[in-house]
């Protein structure tokens, strides 16, 4: 079985004047398909860099990450979008939403890149707010929501394209701690019913109720480690 | 189903799962197309643009205001060149009119004093005239604006002398009573044909045939009253016409002051048969006079004869000009708009960072994003094209009654107008479009 994700040896080198910098020196590894991953370090320990290259919105100085088998670093920006599109869902900590798109329009934005047809993207964006829970509340702004239903509006986004990957960069940073669990409770569900989830967290809470957690060091990937909700206890 | 049917081979179940529970199995999808719905971009660019509605309309006020200029110049000199030419064709297509040369000085346009074209020189293309079958008729005609007085009333009217010739010529016939004849020219009789508008001005509710005016301490007796022709230039519903030799012997100002010029005239009409012969009788005409005047250059004549194709030709040429320069302007206020549709459209870009970088994030391609920008260009310049049309056109009809001319609203020039606006929205929408377009998604994602 291909693995969703699989990082071969990727380096991310920033020249700079004296010598050059190593944001991510040689990190591999893989992600089988419906695992659910934390991704850990202190900042400046790479975490971002490696989000942004998995979501294929940087490239790789070095070394190869494949998504769903396939190779993005040969692609050009057109066809990296695409497949970022398909593959990649991301759920940001501070949401990310469009504020003049209603609820229902956010969550059509990847379909519309898609080329989905209006009466697809909008029965799709229905059928995966109510998913989150948010099936009242389709008309409304952003404005009008909490940052938990926020966050929901996000999630859905996420799943719209019924991406090979959801993830996710400190989704419950910008929430209450109640809120918060409700949305950790949210990938639990989703984790259970088959989603590949990586979450970068600096919580050894969140990343307690994944089956398995990476930390990041200088670059360099320091542990890998059974989690709490490993396989065994799932 | 297909991309369920490709999701379920990868998405499998290693965690132990339902599989039926599955996100694939879940959330089924049909096989998306691949390429951007471009209606959906469009769509966005379109509520961009509704959601900045002020900031929109002023960005795109530079080119409805060249779009509105171009169209409403155009209108209103396409007005006055349809006027003109109108009163110019009235006045008869196979005519020619001799009279002094006109030259221009310092001090603006001069008509040379000594022309002298005179009832001699008229006398002269008469005698042509028998010999020559290409002639329909040979009229001198002098002019002055004077006081007119009938019973109580008066009024100014323009006093014009000539031959009977005069009415086939200018195609005058009466519409109640006479022309006066050769006769009457013989006999200086005090005769006069009137023109509309002083008929009715003079002789309010009464029978103008028979009654008499006075012009200075002449009186005349009205023998016919000429219909109305429309007002305008060159009509001649404000004159009236008295035989040439009664008008110089009492009327004319140069009487007064004596001398030979008694026998002057403004103007010398010659009116071909056909339109056909009027270039070869131009130069026989010229070179008649010339001969009897004893001028041998023809570069430098005292007189000139002109034609009404050569008066028609050179108007044209003058609106053509006329024209070009109006778009000049026109062109370069269009692009001091597309100018400004760039400048906001970069301040667009840059504000808009965040969400260029969201739309990147969840699969927008570079081309998505441009198209997008240039969108909102084009259909700001567009919409500014479309209202640029509509101020211009009501400009024109509002602004041509005060100069008293009819607008004529061209398809040239409003399609032009429209065209460059279209053109200008796209070269000055792609450099800002592709600079969205190339933004780097993380750096957009961390911008505020």
């Amino acid at each position: 079985m291909t693995p969703a994700l699989e990082l071969d040896a990727i380096s991310k080198v920033y020249p700079l004047a004296d010598e050059d910098f190593y944001a991510l020196r040689e990190v591999s590894f893989d992600v089988p398909v419906g695992e659910y991953v934390a991704l850990m370090g202190p900042s400046g320990s790479g975490k971002s860099t490696l989000m942004n290259l998995i979501g294929l919105l940087d490239t790789p100085t070095e070394g190869r990450a494949l998504l769903a088998g396939q190779d993005a670093g040969d692609l050009d920006p057109e066809e990296q979008a695409a497949m970022r599109n398909r593959h990649v869902g991301f759920v940001f900590q501070s949401f990310h939403l469009l504020p003049r798109l209603s609820v229902r329009e956010n969550v059509e934005v990847p379909l519309t890149y898609a080329g989905y047809r209006p009466s697809v993207r909008r029965r799709r964006a229905l059928e995966v707010l109510d998913r989150v829970g948010l099936g009242d509340r389709v008309d409304h702004r952003p404005s009008q929501l909490s940052g938990g239903q926020r966050q929901r509006v996000a999630i859905a986004r996420a799943l719209a394209m019924n991406p090979s990957l959801l993830l996710a960069d400190e989704p419950t940073g910008n929430l209450d701690s109640e809120t918060g669990l409700e949305i950790l409770t949210l990938f639990d569900e989703l984790h259970a019913q088959g989603a590949t989830i990586v979450m970068v967290t600096h919580e050894p809470d969140v990343a307690e109720r994944c089956e398995r957690v990476l930390r990041l060091r200088d670059g360099r990937l320091e542990s890998d480690s059974q989690g709490r909700a490993a396989p065994a206890a799932a | 189903m297909n991309r369920a049917a490709t999701l379920d081979a990868t998405a499998g179940d290693p965690a132990g799962a339902d599989p039926a529970a599955s996100v694939a199995d879940w959330f089924a999808l049909e096989e998306p197309s691949g390429t951007t719905d471009t209606r959906a971009i469009v769509g966005i660019a379109w509520r961009s643009i509704r959601g900045n509605a002020s900031r929109s309309l002023l960005t795109a006020l530079g080119v409805i205001i060249g779009v509105a200029a171009v169209v409403a110049l155009t209108a209103v000199g396409a007005g006055v060149t349809q006027n003109v030419t109108a009163n110019l064709e009235r006045l008869g297509t196979n005519l020619l009119t001799i009279g002094a040369t006109v030259t221009r000085s310092s001090s603006g346009i001069v008509r040379s004093e000594s022309s002298g074209i005179t009832v001699g020189d008229a006398e002269l293309l008469r005698s042509l005239q028998g010999l020559d079958g290409r002639i329909l008729g040979v009229a001198p005609s002098v002019t002055s604006n004077l006081q007119v007085r009938a019973g109580g009333l008066n009024t100014t009217a323009q006093v014009l002398g000539t031959w009977p010739d005069y009415a086939p010529i200018r195609d005058l016939e009466v519409g109640a009573g006479t022309w006066w004849t050769d006769v009457d020219v013989e006999s200086r009789a005090r005769v006069a044909v009137v023109g509309h508008e002083i008929a009715l001005e003079l002789f309010p509710g009464l029978e103008p045939l028979g009654q008499s005016l006075t012009v200075g301490s002449h009186s005349f007796t009205v023998v016919g009253v000429l219909p109305d022709k429309g007002a305008g230039f060159g009509s001649p519903n404000r004159q009236i016409i008295v035989p040439l030799s009664t008008y110089l012997q009492r009327l004319a100002r140069s009487q007064v002051a004596g001398g030979t010029s008694a026998q002057s005239v403004n103007q010398i009409f010659v009116r071909a048969t056909e339109p056909d012969h009027l270039s070869a009788l131009q130069s026989e005409v010229t070179r008649l006079l010339a001969d009897d005047r004893g001028e041998f250059d023809l570069e430098a004549l005292s007189f000139q004869v002109q034609n009404q194709a050569d008066t028609l030709a050179s108007l044209t040429a003058v609106s053509r000009t006329l024209t070009l320069f109006l778009g000049a302007i026109a062109g370069i206020s269009l692009l001091v708009g597309g100018i400004g549709i760039m400048n906001i459209m970069l301040v667009s870009v840059t504000e808009r960072t965040r969400e260029i970088g969201i739309r990147k994030a969840l699969g927008a391609r570079p081309a998505d994003i441009r198209l997008q920008f240039l969108v909102e260009a084009v259909v700001l310049a567009a919409g500014g094209g479309l209202l640029g049309l509509v101020v211009g056109a009501a400009g024109a009809h509002f602004v041509s009654p005060m100069l008293g001319v009819t607008s004529a609203l061209t398809v040239a020039p409003m399609t032009v107008a429209f065209g460059v606006a279209l053109f200008v929205g796209v070269v000055f929408g792609l450099y800002p479009a592709q600079r969205a377009a190339r933004l780097d998604p993380v750096a957009s994602l961390r911008h505020e």
